[in-house]
């Protein structure tokens, strides 16, 4: 039994020093997946925060053969999605740093001008998560900042794994349609088939 | 411009050999769309994790304890409505009674002890008439019939003595 697996049934037993454990180990994924969402940084910190209260009040529910991650991402998936529907987030600044707080270029780094073009683009991407479908920006964070594999996706997004691969498809085209309109610049500055992937 | 297989090998992020290296290269060079699509993958590969501000699990604790004092709150209120709607139904159920009370006493301990002896009465007719019964009735029914009576409650007293030990063995697990 892994200690996660004790801190789980402890919680599931009614020790919240157990559950404050398992918010200690998940926090920043979820407030990640939160923020990436929500694309501000107040409202991801509420969303993360019920996130926790919910897994809280449902813990019993939770299928222990099932990964705990999965779960608890899929509880901050969906509060996000029922937010976004409740309330569509008509603009997103990106003068708006994503801790609120400014992020200047390290001088200290070899090239500080590298150092802002990538601020630049880490900013430029969350504004074009913004533009995409709920659902699809979720398929999206689970994918590259959960790594979670598809059919992982499928059972946080309740979705079948042939449509998360559709969805990541379409929203990854969409994304690289709103790229090639909005980062001209960088798109001329950028090295040639630039991907880690390969 | 054809985007294939160069898309189909960004999406589903297929390995390549080092010719299908190069001539993906190649076309990335000029073709914008795929040429997006790699930076985009690139881009969110290498995005940062968003940490949340410092102190996020005291801040969840306050919540939750808040939250348990809310619950709290909650049911303490509920169970005083729950009280209070109780009380009031009983109140206007017992109302016309106290107003009978407050305006005339006398004459509702006058109807309940009336109520009373007609209830007594009632119950010693009956008495009376069933001691007349039994005292007439063995003049009228033929000494067979009573034979009759007599061995059928046997029977059924038997009977139901013996189900009696059967269903007391069962429940035992003799």
């Amino acid at each position: 039994m892994t200690e996660e697996s004790v801190w789980i049934v402890q919680a599931q037993q009614g020790d919240d020093d157990a559950f404050t454990f398992l918010v200690e180990a998940y926090q920043k994924p979820v407030y990640n997946l939160c923020y990436r969402m929500l694309g501000e940084p107040e409202a991801a910190e509420d969303a993360a925060q019920d996130t926790f209260l919910k897994a809280y009040q449902n813990l019993n529910r939770y299928d222990r053969d099932r990964s705990f991650a999965t779960w608890l991402l899929s509880i901050a998936a969906h509060h996000c999605i029922d937010k976004l529907r409740r309330k569509r987030f008509s603009t997103f600044s990106i003068d708006e740093d994503e801790e609120g707080q400014i992020d200047l270029p390290d001088r200290s780094a070899p090239d500080p001008e590298n150092e802002m073009a990538k601020k630049q683009e880490r900013e430029a991407l969350q504004g074009l998560l913004q533009a995409l479908e709920p659902l699809d920006r979720a398929a999206i964070i689970l994918r590259y900042w959960n790594d979670a594999s598809e059919i992982e996706i499928a059972h946080a997004l309740k979705l079948t794994v042939p449509a998360v691969k559709s969805r990541l498809h379409r929203a990854r085209r969409a994304l690289a349609a709103l790229w090639e309109n909005e980062t001209p610049r960088m798109r001329a500055e950028r090295k040639p088939y630039g991907s880690p992937a390969f | 411009m054809d985007h294939q297989p160069f898309e189909d090998w960004l999406l589903n992020a297929e390995a390549l050999d080092s010719r299908q290296r190069e001539a993906l290269n190649a076309h990335l060079q000029g073709c914008r769309a795929c040429s997006a699509l790699s930076a985009v993958d690139h881009a969110l590969q290498t995005a940062r994790q968003v940490e949340p501000r410092h102190g996020f699990v005291n801040r969840f604790q306050h919540r939750l304890a808040g939250n348990k004092q809310g619950v709290r709150r909650r049911n303490a209120l509920g169970f005083a409505l729950l009280t209070l709607s109780v009380s009031g139904l009983l109140t206007a159920a017992a109302l016309p009674l106290l107003r009978s009370v407050v305006q005339s006493p006398v004459d509702l301990a006058a109807s309940w002890l009336s109520g009373l002896a007609g209830l007594w009465a009632s119950i010693q007719a009956l008495f009376h008439a069933g001691t007349v019964l039994v005292r007439v009735a063995p003049g009228f029914v033929p000494v067979y019939i009573w034979a009759i009576l007599l061995f059928g409650l046997t029977g059924w007293s038997v009977a139901w003595v013996y189900s009696l030990m059967r269903y007391t063995r069962i429940v035992q697990g003799a």
